[in-house]
């Protein structure tokens, strides 16, 4: 028992080294363990996860594994302290701004005055042609008391909320495994959304990110008076169940829907209103490139549904569903299919459909900053960032034994360092960290303090008078223990601010060096003490 | 290291070394400001930031072409294409505009493969600059003041922070004459130093203030500990910098590069300006 109890330090760092070991190479010991899998949809032309996680627990960034990940800002202007009392009001608001700006409703957010509602009292213009200026007098214009000062870019806390939340669906939807969006903010109050995703090209996370996905459904048709009639009838909101795109006998895609309950009651109105009761037909090709409206011939009745207010798909109603729509029984199985030109429309219909929230605002790609890394040059990376910390470790083995030209003094040094970096990893695997290329920089810094500590602990305790007890080995430990909390409490302060500044790639680089620096202050170096007390003190003397 | 006779030298003919590269160093980083990255009448930044702070692109690209043909392929202005050491067909191209779809197209529609890409738009380069400086001084002030509450003393202090302080700018200045941009690799190897580069000086400083023994017994014992740990440091970043080199991984290798220089100044800095200063202070300092 007393074995242990004097060698406690040593003691716990094996234990600590099993335990990331452990966590390192048992499959499935990890806190993330396959929570990252999303659901694969059915018919999507993404393979399952191609993603190799190794041998190891370790989870790698993009620079390592290949993958994308963009910093964008929100586009919008937001104006504070706006005094709106009512919902009706906000509403109202929202049309008038939005007929004045020429711009789609979607893309103007009044919020009402309401006691410890956060961001309330805000109007919001998510659009880059509509300038703080423009917004301000618009609201002075409508009688609202706001100044200069109100007006501000970007958006509300609220809206960033909903970008993150809606984003994340998508990107879920679209089944890129290991993607993540958060919200970060720079020291200087400007706000932007960070969305990785591992092992997939700039191009695909692109794509989805740079559509809104607003989907909405319209009849269009001439009236007796010749005028056209265009209103809308269904919003992306509206659908309950959404099937996967379809390629139906007549090589067409489209994609079954079902309406909300609460949806579909209304629509079956509408469509009795609009005279949609008899098979309709509709000459309407969206493909082509001039407007629906202008193809529109004198019978034709037609549902036209937009994505991003560009003409998807526009067809009449087949007499099986007009019918159901006469005599009412279209609310008692309210599903129906979108067809879209291509393949790609289709999915991005499907898409759209099944993430159910447009983005509330778009990104501002122009201000964005971008990383892309192909996979085979992140194992590139790899293979070569790891052979690079060896020969580190190598050179600074050499360097010690150079000094000491006694193994039993530095080859426990070369270890001791070397346990202090596995159980780094061990953390890092523990809490699922993705590893970069900073990180590995960060392992090797770690090494760096690691030895010159363990220097300063070896050259504390052999100096040349000899130690004769236990007593004055403990004496000298707590000397050498004062500059290494010294030293310590440097290097972590030094490295705080990237921990807490939003500075890309520094943040996990910082991370990694104070925890291994708190690893080696607190586990390691302690331990490499007891070892050397084992060398040079007799049995007896201990 | 034992040879080193400190009595033979007076504390003003230490420190002048030390001090004359200090000044020297900021000589260069404020005619860099004046005359290379700005104008005397519109001051730019002391080191020339790299594409991470300034905004463009960065593509590192497989292709056939020579490097020229490689530079024509853009519309956007290049500001260089670099092969890359060890393998003749990959190219890395530098461009100063931040529309990474556009340049991504125009590479592949050239045939190029693009192994991998980076963007930053200029605001999010001026924004990261500014964070960065934030960043360094949160830092440099953190530590100064931790070494304050260390030992107490103002001299001993100051010395250290002196130290540390020239530790930084040296690299600092040599960066701009071996053609190193400042990015945020750089930034962290700066940050680096801020802690690593004390290390040896509070060594120094607790071996003269807290221990018993003459002045240069302590200074030896500390010596021979302190740069047998900056020589292991120096070891383990020259490899690093010098590997990392051939395999072509910049940011491991600008944190290499940074550091060796730093730790090669703290060791004069260490065994010059701040010896010098403590044995003033010891000598003279407290007897006042």
């Amino acid at each position: 028992m007393s074995a242990i109890r004097d060698n406690w330090r040593i003691v716990l760092l094996v234990l600590l080294l099993v335990a990331s070991a452990v966590v390192l190479f048992v499959p499935g010991a990890t806190a993330g363990g396959g929570a990252n899998e999303t659901e694969a949809p059915t018919g999507a032309n993404v393979s399952a996860d191609e993603r190799d996680s190794g041998w190891t627990n370790l989870q790698y960034g993009i620079q390592l594994d290949g993958g994308s990940r963009i910093r964008a800002p929100i586009v919008g202007n937001t104006t504070e302290n706006v005094n709106i009392t009512s919902f009706n009001e906000s509403d109202s608001l929202e049309t008038t701004l939005a007929q004045r700006f020429e711009i789609d409703r979607l893309d103007v957010e009044v919020t009402p005055n309401e006691q410890n509602e956060p961001d309330s009292g805000t109007v919001e213009v998510y659009s880059r042609n509509v300038t703080q200026a423009e917004l301000l007098t618009a609201l002075q214009d409508e009688g609202y008391d706001v100044s200069e000062s109100d007006v501000r870019n970007g958006v509300t806390q609220s809206t960033r909320d909903e970008m993150v939340s809606v984003i994340d669906e998508k990107l879920q939807v679209s089944a890129l495994t290991g993607a993540d969006v958060r919200e970060a903010r720079t020291p200087t109050g400007e706000n932007y959304i960070v969305i990785e995703a591992t092992g997939r090209d700039i191009g695909e996370l692109r794509q989805i990110l740079d559509e809104r996905g607003i989907v909405r459904q319209y009849v269009l048709y001439q009236a007796q008076n010749g005028s056209v009639v265009r209103e809308e009838v269904l919003t992306q909101e509206d659908f309950d169940d959404i099937g996967s795109v379809r390629q139906d006998q007549a090589g067409r895609y489209s994609v079954g829907v079902t309406l909300s309950d609460s949806a579909a009651g209304p629509f079956m109105q509408a469509m009795q209103t609009h005279g949609y009761t008899q098979g309709t037909r509709c000459g309407v090709d969206t493909t082509s490139s001039t407007p629906p409206e202008e193809q529109l011939s004198a019978g034709d009745r037609c549902l036209l549904t937009t994505l991003n207010e560009e003409p998807v798909f526009a067809a009449g109603v087949e007499p099986g569903l007009a019918s159901s729509f006469r005599d009412d029984t279209f609310v008692n199985d309210p599903s129906m299919s979108m067809t879209a030109p291509d393949r790609d429309r289709a999915r991005n219909l499907e898409l759209s459909l099944k993430v159910g929230a447009p983005l509330p605002a778009p990104l501002d790609f122009a201000e964005a900053q971008t990383t892309s890394l192909q996979p085979s040059l992140g194992d590139q990376y790899k293979t070569n960032s790891v052979i690079t910390g060896l020969i580190a470790v190598i050179a600074v083995s050499g360097a010690v034994y150079t000094r000491y030209r006694d193994p039993r003094v530095a080859a426990p040094m070369v270890v001791t360092a070397l346990s202090e970096v596995v159980i780094l990893l061990g953390f890092v695997s523990l809490v699922q960290f993705p590893i970069d290329l900073s990180h590995i920089a960060g392992f090797i810094a770690v090494i760096g303090t690691g030895v010159d500590d363990l220097i300063i602990i070896a050259d504390e305790i052999l100096q040349e008078k000899g130690v004769a007890t236990g007593r004055v080995f403990q004496n000298r430990f707590r000397k050498a223990f004062w500059v290494i909390g010294a030293a310590a409490a440097t290097t972590i302060i030094a490295m705080s601010p990237l921990m807490v500044l939003s500075l890309g790639d520094l943040t996990g680089f910082a991370i990694v060096t104070i925890v291994g620096v708190l690893i080696g202050v607190l586990v390691t170096r302690p331990a490499y003490g007891d070892i050397l007390r084992h060398l040079v003190l007799s049995e007896d003397e201990r | 290291m034992r040879e080193v006779d400190y009595t033979e030298y007076s504390n003003r003919q230490l420190a002048a070394v030390p001090l004359a590269v200090l000044a020297l160093a900021i000589l260069i980083l404020v005619g860099w400001s004046l005359f290379v990255t700005g104008a005397p009448t519109d001051p730019g930044a002391p080191v020339t930031p790299g594409i991470d702070f300034t905004g463009g692109t960065e593509l590192r690209v497989e292709s056939d072409m020579t490097q020229q043909e490689v530079e024509a392929s853009f519309d956007q202005t290049v500001i260089s294409v670099q092969g890359v050491v060890g393998s003749g067909d990959t190219y890395v191209v530098r461009l100063q505009s931040s529309d990474v779809q556009s340049i991504r197209q125009q590479a592949q529609a050239a045939d190029m493969n693009v192994l991998s890409s980076a963007s930053t738009a200029p605001s999010f380069g001026a924004g990261a600059q500014q964070t960065a400086v934030i960043g360094l001084v949160v830092a440099f002030t953190g530590m100064s003041l931790l070494v304050f509450g260390l030992f107490r003393t103002f001299v001993p202090s100051l010395a250290v922070v002196v130290s540390a302080f020239s530790d930084i700018i040296i690299p600092l200045a040599v960066m701009n004459f071996i053609g190193i941009k400042l990015s945020l690799g750089t930034v962290a190897a700066l940050l680096m130093l801020i802690g690593y580069s004390v290390d040896s000086d509070i060594l120094l400083n607790n071996h003269v203030l807290r221990r018993s023994g003459g002045f240069y017994e302590s200074v030896y014992r500390a010596m021979e500990t302190g740069i047998t740990m900056t020589l292991t440091s120096i070891a383990a970043m020259s490899v690093m910098a010098v590997v990392a080199t051939i395999f072509n991984i910049d940011l491991m290798a600008d944190i290499g590069i940074v550091l060796v220089i730093g730790l090669t100044a703290d060791l004069m800095n260490t065994y010059l300006l701040n010896l010098s200063l403590l044995r003033w202070y010891k000598y003279e300092g407290v007897a006042r």
